[in-house]
């Protein structure tokens, strides 16, 4: 089956999936990929973008469109550097940042005849409620275990649980997605920060080594579970979607910031790992202000997708639970 | 508190009648930066990169709010011909006016890249504007024309010209201005803020129609030039200067820095009308204890915060050679502590 | 004496030199709010290096008139803002649009625009990393756009007044950009968010009666105009609470006076470009390009100004006299250059900058006269360079290129700038067929010989 790729969290799936391809979101992180893309764009450019960029071209002939939004500009701007550099067919919808649901909604009712006309189906009602019933099975079955990585003690790992939203992000409903027993008493932490890469789960093992992960803000893992579709009608993806917990890039970011410290509380976190990638200004913008709002110690890892540092950035996880382990 | 602004930055709200963080604190640590930085004091006035050295480690110490570049109210005239001598360890000693040994038609106006120790000078502002200008003023104190007239003549001459020969000292005036202008010229292009003191036309050497017909006019002149330029202009006037206070405005100066005379007095006078700086009286710099000093500080600058068009605490004059160092410390740091505006 | 004097760029001790036959009437006779006290303007760059603009020493200026009132016109806009505030007229802040929101905002009696973002040329101007370093305590990441100076401005209070309003226009921009405008709204700051929608080209199966376009070529779904518009009248609305006036004949005479500036402003670049010899030098043409945005907080005045400007181009065009050699190589420069240095450093080398993408094309088109005032901001705004493809952004580059009229291409980029880190390469894709030089802006007082020797080889290579 072909793909239809995408770069945001709030793009619907359900509508990807009704085109008849399958979503798979663009996740891609590795240093070999990474430095392939700089044949696009850039050093400086995110290096997932990059690894993104290197992937569609060398998979070009996997994907038969590929959608993006507005979210974040570089990914924006990837759509470009694909469509100039490939011939898949590109289709960017606009995200507004601020709080403005006409535009939303526009937006999606565009993507919907847009996605309509590239497979050439009609969706009608009975195909959307099938798709968002599909969706939102998995998503049921994949809270479970995040609820089981939630609990306290902690039973699944976030290493663990990555796995299996790979299968999510791109679309492999046939993946098994069981996952076993796996508790751990270590401190608790929340995850922030850029998107998790499909490759990345080497790093979140290293911090997983002396950290238990129990939450998360991060595309790539538990975000797509925010979206619970009460309405299985278009008007009802459009409402769930707009409605989830606002990205980083959303203005202002007072909702943003509050989730966050409502997440690491209900989770009772004691710490914070922000993973954030080279030259996502986003985050590293926001970190200051969330340290401030949260008022829990935060390890800051800053990554170009190397585990060339590993044995530092494991002393500096030993020194952050120790740092955890004296606060309690 | 720590400061939010640099010296500059604070420097730049006040002149354009904005409140900075805290009032701007200026001593004027002029020669005494050579003790500062432990340096023999002629190797301070002859040797330009020296006194810039010596200036920013004066700064690093005090963080007070700008470079001085000054040694001695000669410079001019030095570079006009009148001689001096240089001890090793003191400021140049006048040794033989350039007028006493032709007339003023024939001395010629300096090159402030070549004659005397305007090269010095040239060279310190440089220096000082390179390490430090984006963040500091550099203030390159000019001597005004009626003191490098003087500076010309056999003072004790000049003053008796001034009643019975006032054309000739129009005449030395004139030329006296040219070369402070020209001198300005230069400053300005290397970055530096010229500051004109007058030292020699206070009441205490001279009387204030003396003042008005002879140190007055030049220094309006001198203004008037450096506000073609749209620069802000401060005038410092060492000494006594109640007789005269009421002819400041007409200087046209932009800040009056000021020496011995009532701070409250001289609110009164010119509150609305110039910036006041000053007035600390120097001796105690040198003579009284840390504490004390603090507390005078801290009294006279919660005075000078009340003047209208702004303040700076500065010394009456030159921070003397030998203060002892934690005096002038105290100096700054109680003027720094008592002088903020914003909360 | 500036009627006899032949075209030239001069340094700063030159310009003093010149400056002393000014005349006091001649300096007295341009001034700012009309104020003839603190509103005289006309001083030689040596006044704003005595200030602290310490590149101002490096740099080489234009010695007309028109250039000293340039120079002196936009160095004092600090004060400016100042004294506006001063005198009672209200200080308001525009962000992130680059031309348009001020147009508004000109409408209202007594307030001024300007643009915080501007600061992000004084680190450069001052040979200074006080600002930057200050926006690094803030928590601002170094490797982000220069802009981040103006954080650091917003939390000096010393380089504008605090404004009284604040429009901020995120969405189809730079992070970067938008992740400071929070910063600053964090800092306590009354500050309005605008949406700026993505300009999405027009696929073959659109319905075209969907979609409309500019004069410029760019198609979009018409109903962008409308959610711009509906932004703009936002800005309206708040600007009327605050003033307690708002009357949309003054909107449309505003709209008039930006466009006067903007027919002017390209008339120059069109005389300038399409003269024998380059008549006014880049530098002080990226800043009359740059004034497009807001007039620098006095229209009145600037377009004045950029009038004389304009003179003294069309004359020295006509007489074929100018501030570059006949054999300076036209080239075209892509984003603006945080540090002005760098534009003179090209021209000593050989360029002469003739086609200019600065990211403000939306401040270079005229705004129609004829239909609702926020919609024709809309409609003008949709022209903007960076909500679109890099194909778009490119395309006049492009059209110069096949006219022969550039032959090479100078991109300079900033080190973390999400824009420049994207759009280069394909910038360079686009541009093949001629020589590009990709160059990174460094940081203040960076700027290397290795740099010039790498912009000396490329002209070379144009020769």
């Amino acid at each position: 089956m072909q793909l239809i790729g995408y770069t945001c969290s709030y793009i619907p799936v359900e509508l990807l999936a009704l085109t008849g391809f399958r979503p798979y979101r663009l996740l891609h992180g590795d240093v070999d990929s990474s430095k392939r893309g700089e044949k696009f764009v850039r050093v400086d450019a995110c290096p997932m973008v990059k690894s993104n960029l290197d992937h569609i071209f060398r998979n070009q002939n996997d994907f038969a469109a590929l959608v993006g939004s507005t979210g974040c500009d570089m990914s924006r701007r990837m759509l470009d550097v694909a469509a100039e550099n490939t011939r898949i067919p590109v289709l960017v919808f606009n995200n507004p940042r601020t709080d403005n649901r006409t535009i939303f909604h526009d937006e999606i009712d565009w993507l919907t005849q847009r996605l309509e006309r590239l497979s050439r189906r009609q969706f009608n009602p009975a195909s959307i409620q099938n798709e968002v019933t599909k969706w939102e099975s998995m998503r049921v079955e994949l809270r479970t275990i995040d609820e089981r990585r939630a609990a306290n003690p902690s039973q699944v790992s976030t290493a663990s649980f990555h796995e299996v939203m790979t299968a999510y992000c791109q679309g492999a409903f046939d993946r098994d997605v069981s996952i076993c027993r796996e508790r751990a008493d270590r401190p608790r932490v929340y995850l922030l920060g850029s998107a998790i890469t499909y490759e990345s789960n080497a790093i979140l093992r290293l911090i997983e080594d002396h950290l238990r992960i129990v939450g998360d803000f991060n595309c790539g893992l538990s975000r797509a579970l925010d979206i619970r579709i009460q309405e299985p009608t278009l008007a009802g993806i459009e409402e769930t979607y707009y409605g989830q917990p606002p990205c980083v890039f959303k203005r202002p970011d007072r909702r943003f910031i509050d989730h966050v410290r409502d997440e690491t509380r209900r989770l009772n976190c004691t710490g914070v790992v922000a993973w954030t990638l080279d030259y996502c200004d986003a985050y590293e913008f926001e970190l200051r202000k969330i340290e401030r709002t949260i008022d829990l110690p935060v390890l800051r890892i800053r990554s170009d997708f190397s585990l060339q540092g590993s044995s530092q950035l494991r002393t500096r996880i030993e020194a952050f639970v120790e740092m955890l382990c004296s606060k309690t | 508190m720590k400061d939010i602004l640099t010296p500059r930055e604070r420097f730049g709200l006040l002149v354009i009648d904005e409140k900075p963080d805290r009032c701007n604190v200026l001593p004027l640590v002029t020669s005494h930066a050579a003790t500062v930085k432990g340096m023999r004091l002629r190797d301070y006035y002859t040797d330009g990169e020296k006194m810039a050295r010596a200036q920013i480690a004066a700064l690093e110490t005090y963080g007070h709010d700008a470079v001085s570049i000054f040694s001695e109210v000669g410079i001019i005239a030095e570079a006009m011909g009148t001689e001096f001598e240089y001890p090793e360890n003191d400021l140049p000693i006048q040794r033989k006016p350039v007028l006493e040994k032709c007339a003023i038609d024939d001395v010629e106006c300096p090159d402030p890249i070549n004659d005397g120790r305007l090269p010095v000078y040239m060279e310190a502002i440089e220096y000082a504007y390179d390490a430090l200008g984006d963040r500091v003023p550099i203030l390159a104190y000019v001597p005004a024309p009626f003191t490098t007239g003087m500076m010309l003549s056999n003072p004790n001459k000049f003053l008796i010209q001034t009643i019975r020969e006032p054309e000739a000292v129009g005449r030395i005036l004139d030329k006296s201005l040219r070369a402070a202008i020209d001198l300005c010229y230069h400053i300005i292009d290397k970055g530096g803020l010229p500051l004109i003191v007058d030292p020699l036309a206070s009441s205490s050497v001279v009387s204030p129609a003396t003042f008005r017909r002879y140190a007055l006019p030049y220094e309006r002149r001198l203004v008037q030039f450096l506000h073609r330029y749209d620069l802000d202009v401060i005038l410092h006037i060492c000494g006594d200067t109640a007789p005269i206070l009421e002819l400041l405005p007409e200087t046209r100066a932009d800040l009056i820095s000021i020496d011995q005379v009532s701070l409250a007095k001289t609110q009164e006078v010119l509150s609305g009308k110039m910036r006041l700086i000053g007035n600390y009286d120097t001796s105690k710099l040198a003579f009284s204890a840390a504490e004390e000093i603090a507390r005078e500080v801290r009294e006279m600058v919660r005075l000078g915060m009340t003047t209208k068009k702004g303040y700076i605490a500065a010394t009456g004059c030159e921070v003397p050679v030998h203060a002892p160092i934690p005096n002038v410390m105290a100096f700054v740091n109680a003027a720094k502590e008592s002088g903020w505006y914003w909360v | 004496m500036f009627e006899d004097i032949a075209p030239a760029k001069i340094g700063l001790e030159e310009w003093s030199r010149q400056f002393a036959c000014v005349s006091d009437d001649l300096i007295r006779r341009y001034t700012y709010y009309g104020n003839n006290e603190w509103g005289i303007y006309l001083s030689p760059p040596a006044t704003f290096m005595v200030y602290g603009a310490r590149e101002l020493k490096k740099l080489k200026y234009d010695n007309s008139l028109a250039a000293l009132r340039l120079w002196g016109f936009t160095f004092n806009e600090s004060e400016r803002l100042f004294r506006a505030r001063q005198n009672g007229m209200r200080v308001i802040a525009t962000m992130g649009d680059l031309g348009t929101v001020p147009v508004i905002v000109m409408a209202f009696p007594s307030c001024i625009p300007f643009y915080p973002d501007c600061t992000w040329w004084t680190p450069f101007f001052n040979e200074s990393t006080v600002l930057l370093d200050k926006a690094s305590e803030l928590g601002v990441p170094e490797a982000s756009c220069f802009v981040r100076s103006s954080l650091a401005a917003f939390y000096k209070r010393a380089y504008f007044p605090k404004p009284e309003a604040l429009f901020a226009s995120t969405g189809a921009s730079c992070d970067d950009y938008s992740a400071l405008m929070q910063m600053v709204q964090d800092l306590g700051h009354d500050l309005t968010w605008l949406e700026i929608p993505y300009r999405r080209q027009r696929h073959e199966e659109d319905d075209p009666e969907e979609f409309c376009g500019t004069e410029q070529g760019y198609q979009y779904a018409a109903r962008f105009d409308n959610y711009l518009a509906n932004e703009y009248r936002r800005v309206w609305d708040k600007m009327r609470a605050l003033t307690g006036n708002g009357d949309t004949a003054e909107l449309k005479r505003s709209i008039r006076k930006a466009n006067r500036l903007r027919r002017l402003v390209a008339k120059i670049k069109k005389t300038a470009g399409q003269a024998s010899v380059a008549p006014f030098p880049a530098l002080e043409m990226m800043v009359v390009e740059f004034g497009n945005l807001y007039g620098y907080g006095d229209i009145d005045e600037w377009t004045d100004i950029v009038e004389m400007v304009h003179n003294t181009v069309s004359e020295r065009a006509a007489k074929g006299t100018g501030v570059l050699g006949p054999d300076a190589v036209p080239i075209a420069w892509i984003t603006p250059t945080a540090d002005p240095l760098l534009l003179n450093v090209a021209e000593n080398l050989g360029a002469r900058i003739v086609e200019t993408e600065y990211v403000i094309n939306q401040a270079h088109v005229e705004i129609d006269e004829n239909i609702d005032p926020f919609l024709a901001l809309a409609r003008s705004f949709m022209n903007a360079s960076l909500i679109g493809s890099t194909s778009e952004r490119v395309r006049r580059i492009r059209d110069s290129v096949n006219q022969g009229r550039i032959k090479g291409v100078i991109i300079s980029n900033m080190l973390g700038c999400s824009h420049c880190a994207m759009e280069t390469r394909l910038i360079e894709e686009k541009l093949k067929d001629l020589p590009v030089l990709s160059i990174d802006v460094p940081a203040p007082m960076g700027i290397t010989e290795q740099l010039r020797t790498r912009i000396s080889a490329f002209m070379e290579t144009l020769r």
